[in-house]
């Protein structure tokens, strides 16, 4: 029995050493750590970077900017090539000067960035980042479940939509669209109207049916939902399975997102970064990679030919972006978020 | 080696705790009196704010919800758990393999996909309701998904394995002559029951009940996937204050509070249930 | 205790059994679906099968995990089982403490133990990749062995291990012919347990792993963000059917190899 035992560790310890040792050995090449969430970039693209400059590119995952955030300081801007990560999570990581200036010079497609999307508040001198595709979240619903005839982000309030509506799960975008519904800003620092904001929130729980940041979409589609208020990537998805769906671009005002790439300050391949975001500018790839994940193009060269659809309307120009607010504001945001949320499982 | 030194055993168990257990912790415990600032991190200055902030009904609310559902979740699993490992216990040995082998094969699929199996399920096109209305036993969906039932049999989904192991790593190495010296003395079934069985399977119960338990208070993700995020767990808080929250200090204070609270009720229930025998278990 | 009657018993066990299945049952089933949405059939299909085959990622992440769960659970079982019976014998103030530290880590919140460990790992300046992940993964896995061995030894009769010491063995030999053999139940369970939740865990595993390193649940987890593929699905699948097969011929191999075995 016991000889057994070492002799079955034994077996699973060779095991273990052949696996992990067909790993190595492999020839030293040039290399691009690139950081992001996952399913950003089609493989072509990739496999189109490696080709033209013989540089791999390991594509690395995270789930939460904060993770990222908090992976990258923990790596003291190393480890990492480029980042893709969103605009206020930006805004901190160059405040901890963890993001290095870009080298112009070697991103001579800087010029192809459309400038709505530039002289943003996490970069206001364009000197660190590369936009990468724009969300604007957005109601869609399903006008064979519903008589109502969805608006804006009011209508959510209607009786009329019970237990049938889909949210997804960002504090601070249901916290802003309940603010903006009072003619207010996302960003409002006033504590008196965050607390009204968190009132008026109460009122909307009956109608959720579910809160969630993945497959949200999902929602009208499988019949549990009749309306929906998505992210821009599940817009795009949710359209393409069903088309008689309807989107609503709410009157109140729209809230809006980039997400964008930088360089981290110790990257250890900063040339290979550089040309990469070089890469990602031209209007070929940049089309590739936006209809690959369903965001508004940023990139003004590739407006031509990009699906459509991807190109923000002539009508917004003005969307509000989510930045951050004190602690105190921030504080109570979450209070209300955590309040909201209970009140719809009641 | 002489008696004596048996306990040398627990050196490298002790080095590994101090070092990758204890170290974390204490780390976490200073940053739960750490001062947040929001975007940018948290600052080294002492503060009870983290603690205070508990107090908001909002937040207790919170930790009577996990509560609640870790205890109906642990029942639940006890109700369905023992009377598996006790039927296990008392197969034969190839249906104890059978068994055992039929119980551990869905812990080789990812949790994840799992659960994606009951969304498969329970939704409102889902099969379950299909079938229903198929049986002409409904007339509308049901709406399962979404809700409190859903979560509830998605944790006993998730954690029944653990009360099954355990329940069943005790039936089997009981001494049944013992069951039998009590209906000989004329002890009835039941009593024969509760009087031995019982007894010398609480080991194996008592593990069970720590294993789902304890688990289950932490779990989260269940909630969100299968409950819509709409009950809010302790979990699930801290993983908001930690990630799009911004809140590290804040969640760290959280999860000392959940700890202290699962150690203060592993110690009620040695208490309630006295067993004194199962000392150094928790 | 053979009976080829289907008792109360039997039932109870098949019935349980049958509702433990159901989820994996259709997700077995989907992977054959000719369709993204796991809504309707829209007809048999291999397509996700062989998409699967294409993604290079997604099998170096399985073997990441694989590697993972496998070192794992094996430092667990070693420093458990050790730390089982050396508690079993030590005399100690401060043995209460350290046993509920050594538990700890599966009473903390996953994310909260992901999280401390990034911070300290940093600290202690230890490069993040496979080396992280085995220790922290090891940290959550010993108390599985270590409470299955401890619940073992407690409820175990001593007076064997007396009478075969009164009978002249010494301590070491009446381990290993005696105590050894009632704990390696619990041993292997603690561990194919702990290896069932390394093989598993994701939370902690997002927190600690190195830039060019990804495990198969950390890519079904960020998968889950932008949509499940039916790939995933049929990933599930073959890993069952593996699990299966290796359990059968593991079986059998004993079978062949078990003339002599006392069991």
């Amino acid at each position: 029995m016991l000889k057994k035992t070492i002799a079955l560790l034994c077996a699973a310890m060779l095991l273990l050493a052949l696996l992990s040792g067909c790993g190595a050995g492999k020839a030293e090449e040039q290399q691009l750590v690139l950081y992001t969430w996952e399913s950003m970039f089609p493989q072509e693209v990739l496999d189109g970077f490696t080709e033209r400059t013989g540089v791999k590119v390991i594509y690395s995952n995270f789930d939460y900017d904060e993770t990222m955030l908090e992976k990258l300081s923990a790596a003291k801007g190393g480890d990492y090539d480029v980042v893709i990560a969103d605009d206020y999570i930006i805004e901190q990581a160059v405040l901890s000067g963890l993001v290095s200036e870009l080298d112009k010079s070697a991103v001579s497609n800087f010029g192809n960035i459309n400038p709505l999307y530039q002289g943003q508040f996490y970069d206001p001198d364009d000197k660190y980042t590369v936009p990468y595709g724009a969300g604007i979240p957005l109601i869609v619903y399903d006008p064979t479940a519903t008589d109502v005839e969805i608006k804006g982000y009011e209508d959510l309030w209607n009786p009329a939509l019970a237990d049938s509506v889909a949210i997804t799960a960002n504090y601070r975008v249901i916290n802003g669209i309940t603010l903006l519904s009072m003619g207010k800003s996302m960003n409002e620092e006033d504590l008196d109207v965050i607390a009204q904001a968190g009132e008026k929130l109460l009122a909307l729980a009956p109608n959720i049916r579910l809160i969630q940041d993945d497959n949200t979409q999902d929602a009208l589609l499988n019949g549990e939902a009749a309306a929906a208020f998505l992210y821009t990537s599940q817009v795009t998805q949710v359209m393409a399975e069903n088309p008689a769906l309807k989107v609503v671009y709410p009157e109140e005002g729209l809230g809006f997102g980039i997400m964008a790439g930088f360089v981290p300050v110790n990257a250890p391949n900063k040339d290979a970064a550089f040309a990469f975001l070089n890469y990602i500018l031209e209007p070929e790839v940049s089309k590739a990679c936006m209809e690959y994940i369903g965001y508004y193009n940023t990139t003004g060269a590739a407006d031509d030919i990009v699906d459509p659809m991807l190109v923000v309307p002539s009508s917004v120009s003005s969307g509000e972006i989510i930045q951050n607010v004190s602690e105190a504001a921030n504080d109570a945001y979450n209070r209300n978020w955590t309040e909201f949320r209970a009140a719809c499982g009641q | 080696m002489k008696k004596e030194r048996w306990w040398l055993c627990a050196v490298p168990l002790y080095v590994f705790t101090l070092v990758f257990v204890l170290g974390p912790v204490l780390y976490m415990v200073a940053v739960s009196f750490a001062q947040n600032e929001a975007g940018t991190g948290f600052r080294w200055a002492f503060t009870l704010d983290n603690f205070a902030k508990m107090r908001d009904p909002v937040y207790i609310r919170c930790f009577r919800e996990s509560f609640r559902l870790a205890l109906a979740t642990t029942a639940l699993n006890v109700l369905i758990g023992y009377p598996f490992g006790y039927c296990m216990g008392r197969l034969s040995e190839k249906g104890k393999r059978i068994v055992m082998f039929l119980v551990m094969v869905p812990f080789w699929t990812s949790s994840l996909i799992r659960l994606y199996g009951w969304i498969i399920l329970l939704q409102a096109k889902g099969t379950l309701n299909k079938l229903l209305l198929a049986l002409g036993l409904i007339d509308e969906p049901l709406k399962i998904l979404y809700s409190y039932p859903a979560v509830l049999i998605g944790m006993v989904y998730a954690l029944l394995p653990f009360m099954i192991l355990a329940v069943y790593t005790s039936v089997e190495k009981m001494d049944w002559t013992l069951v039998e010296a009590a209906r000989d003395l004329g002890a009835s079934r039941a009593r024969a029951f509760l009087t031995v069985t019982l007894r010398l399977t609480l080991p194996g119960l008592m593990s069970g009940v720590i294993l789902t338990f304890v688990p289950s208070m932490g779990l989260f993700f269940i909630a969100d996937i299968l409950g819509g995020n709409k009950i809010v767990l302790v979990g699930s808080l801290i993983q908001d204050q930690m990630t799009r929250g911004g809140n590290q200090p804040f969640a760290a204070a959280l999860a000392l509070m959940l700890a202290a609270m699962t150690t203060l009720m592993l110690w009620l229930y040695r208490r309630l249930t006295g067993t004194s025998e199962l000392e150094g278990m928790f | 205790m053979k009976k080829r009657t289907l008792t109360p018993s039997t039932l109870y066990l098949a019935l349980v059994l049958l509702i433990n299945y159901l989820p994996i049952v259709v997700v077995v089933l989907f992977s054959f679906n000719d369709a993204k949405l796991p809504v309707a059939w829209k007809g048999f299909s291999l397509r996700w099968y062989q998409e699967l085959a294409r993604d290079a990622a997604l099998m170096e992440a399985l073997r990441n995990s694989l590697v993972l769960a496998l070192a794992s659970s094996l430092a667990a079982a070693v420093i458990g089982t050790l730390g089982a019976i050396g508690t079993m014998h030590l005399r100690l103030r401060a043995k209460g403490v350290m046993d509920y530290l050594a538990t700890l880590p599966i009473m903390l919140p996953e994310i909260i133990l992901g999280m401390v460990f990034m911070a300290y790992f940093a600290l202690l300046r230890l490069p993040f990749g496979m080396l992280t992940l085995i220790i922290a993964h090891t940290s959550f896995c010993i108390p599985y062995v270590f409470l299955m061995v401890r619940a073992r030894l407690v409820g175990m009769d001593k007076s064997i291990e007396e009478a075969a010491r009164d009978l002249g063995a010494s301590p070491v030999r009446t381990f290993f012919d005696i105590t050894l053999p009632l704990i390696l139940p619990a041993i292997l369970s603690g561990c194919i347990l702990s290896f069932a939740m390394s093989f598993d865990d994701v939370v902690i595993s997002i927190f600690v792993n190195g830039p060019t390193l990804s495990t198969l649940p950390i890519k079904v987890y960020t998968q889950l963000r932008t949509g499940v593929t039916p790939e995933i699905n049929a990933l599930c699948t073959i890993i069952l059917i593996a699990v299966i097969l290796f359990r059968l011929a593991s079986a059998a191999l004993r079978r062949m190899g078990g003339a002599g075995s006392h069991r």
